[in-house]
């Protein structure tokens, strides 16, 4: 187990230095957030006032994008490499690059996060019990390990080159559909209602104006975990001999 | 330089038992037997798609056998690899990007149970000049020197190297093989796929030819050459006589370009002797070795003609194995 914590350090150390992760997980988010909050600030959406709203679709969207979008097409391109392989051959346990990069989505997930909430708390004017602001970070959270899961998924089974579409066309699917960049009503929302990302946007809207969540959000979050994880279970089973 | 083979001590560090790969159709690995023995330096020799990587493959845990068995250590190549037991480096093995050179093998030596200074690591490896240098920014023959270094960031007692000099310039490939031998005198096993014959001829204690997923020969060096004929006797004749040029002793194969007659033989003087004992008095007589790599083709072209034949040719590879071997 240490030297599986030792490879995801080295995993969160070079998530650090990549620009381009950097720039869509944290970067984007925190501009749009500053930019967008302040001038709707009069509206309501989802029955909360439009900044509460955005923090948790901003913190939503940089969680899931780095989880899904940057760590499918390291996997991808890893695997085509042969650092998978060669890992393979060193003391490591089995499945440590795997566990490795889950541990390291999941930390480098934190600080994007709590940097939105901390802007919606200072700046957009969301107050809230201390519990609510762990329930928002801890929804979002559980959802961004789905999508690692997925990248998993997607990133064991395709080619870098066709990883690339791929995961942009979920990302933007589940963003637009999931009411991340803007709030859905009518037949969109009906849509929406069945993704993981509406669904993680609700709880969080659902805390802030004090309604009782119901159990569907929770069960469609945890679905979508399963499908997720069953789906990464088969591509790394099933690529064995290919990595 | 090891004095370990055909009588070595101990048991088998790493043997094949009728090991078999198929792939739909095509057989990539067909009833592979060997053994290797403690201390012993052993290159595995075969032409493209002989079924050497396939074979480092399976050694390696990275495929499974259709059929057949793999020990290493005496246990699976599974819990030996995670054992720390073997170091291995691959032409498709990657590095982590991102990272310093001595980041990457400070991380790998953490994985290792049996860890050696990361600092000594570099210096055997020859990367310690480099090692503050990103490792996405290395040129090929420094990135295959880094990969050099994972396989011994530990105390291991087998060490596999597939192709380890391929992409190093002369003068890198001399220095590997120094740093290597060094590895290897404290007794451990090492074995290496090459495209350089030259290299296995001065490396290897023993030979491992396969062709067509099958062991083909199996000796030391001079061995391997004397199977396709060790000398090689060139001179000039003016009356040529073929049918009796062919009838010569010991004679593997004979080439004839106008008065040039060129004499692959096992046995050299014999060849001579009988030439000019017949009353011939052949000019410009030159008797040399032959290299490994004529031996190579040689032994190579001869099975891939026997395989054209209606018999799958096993039987005929086992019988050069143990020819070779005597």
């Amino acid at each position: 187990m240490n030297s599986t914590l030792a490879l995801a350090r080295a995993e969160v150390r070079r998530l650090g230095r990549n620009k381009r992760y950097s720039f869509f997980s944290v970067g984007l988010p925190v501009v749009l957030y500053l930019v967008i909050a302040p001038s709707a600030r009069h509206y309501h959406v989802y029955g909360v006032a439009y900044p509460a709203y955005y923090m948790i679709a901003m913190a939503s969207i940089g969680a899931f994008s780095g989880a899904l979008t940057g760590n499918a097409q390291r996997i991808s391109q890893e695997r085509k490499d042969g650092w998978i392989r060669q890992l393979r051959l060193t003391a490591l346990p089995a499945n440590a690059y795997v566990i490795a990069k889950i541990i390291a989505s999941m930390v480098i997930t934190v600080p994007s996060t709590v940097l939105v909430l901390l802007l919606g708390r200072f700046y957009g004017g969301v107050h809230l019990e201390l519990w609510k602001w762990f329930a928002i970070g801890g929804t979002i959270w559980i959802g961004a390990l789905a999508f690692t899961a997925l990248a998993v998924a997607i990133g064991y089974r395709f080619m870098p080159d066709t990883v690339q579409p791929i995961a942009m066309f979920v990302y933007f699917v589940m963003s637009i559909l999931g009411g991340l960049w803007f709030a859905l009503s009518g037949f969109l929302a009906k849509i929406g209602d069945v993704l993981p990302t509406y669904q993680v946007t609700r709880i969080g809207t659902d805390l802030i104006s004090n309604q009782s969540v119901p159990a569907t959000a929770y069960i469609t979050i945890l679905a979508w975990f399963a499908g997720f994880v069953v789906l990464a279970v088969i591509a790394v089973r099933a690529t064995a001999e290919t990595v | 330089m090891t004095q370990g083979r055909m009588g070595a001590s101990g048991a088998p560090v790493v043997s094949f038992e009728n090991v078999r790969k198929v792939y739909g159709h095509v057989k990539a690995v067909d009833g592979l037997t060997m053994d290797l023995r403690p201390g012993e330096t052993v290159a595995f020799l075969g032409p493209n798609g002989a079924g050497k990587s396939t074979s480092l493959d399976m050694l390696l845990d990275l495929r499974k056998p259709t059929s057949g068995t793999i020990r290493m250590f005496g246990s699976d190549p599974y819990h030996a690899i995670k054992a720390g037991r073997v170091g291995a480096m691959l032409q498709s093995g990657g590095l982590m990007p991102e990272v310093t050179v001595r980041e990457l093998v400070a991380l790998v030596t953490g994985f290792h149970p049996r860890p050696l200074p990361v600092e000594q690591t570099l210096k055997r490896a020859g990367i310690a000049s480099f090692a503050g240098q990103r490792v996405d920014k290395l040129s090929g023959g420094q990135t295959q020197r880094v990969r050099f270094a994972l396989a011994i960031v530990g105390e291991c007692d087998l060490i596999v190297l597939d192709e380890p000099t391929a992409a190093m310039d002369v003068e890198t490939r001399q220095a590997f093989w120094v740093n290597m031998k060094a590895e290897v005198a404290e007794g451990r096993t090492l074995l290496f796929a090459t495209h350089y014959l030259e290299e296995a001829d001065q490396a290897a204690d023993r030979i491992i030819v396969i062709n067509k997923g099958r062991l083909l020969a199996d000796g030391t060096p001079s061995q391997i050459k004397a199977r396709a004929g060790a000398k090689r006797i060139s001179f000039r004749l003016d009356r040529i006589d073929e049918p009796f040029l062919l009838g010569l002793p010991a004679l593997v194969n004979v080439e004839i370009r106008h008065d040039l007659v060129q004499i692959q033989s096992t046995d050299s003087d014999r060849t001579l002797y009988a030439l000019l004992d017949a009353g011939y008095r052949p000019r410009e007589i030159e008797v040399s070795g032959v290299g490994l790599e004529q031996a190579f083709i040689a032994i190579t072209a001869e099975d891939d003609r026997d395989g054209n034949g209606t018999t799958p040719g096993r039987s005929d590879s086992a019988g050069v194995a143990s020819y070779a071997q005597h």
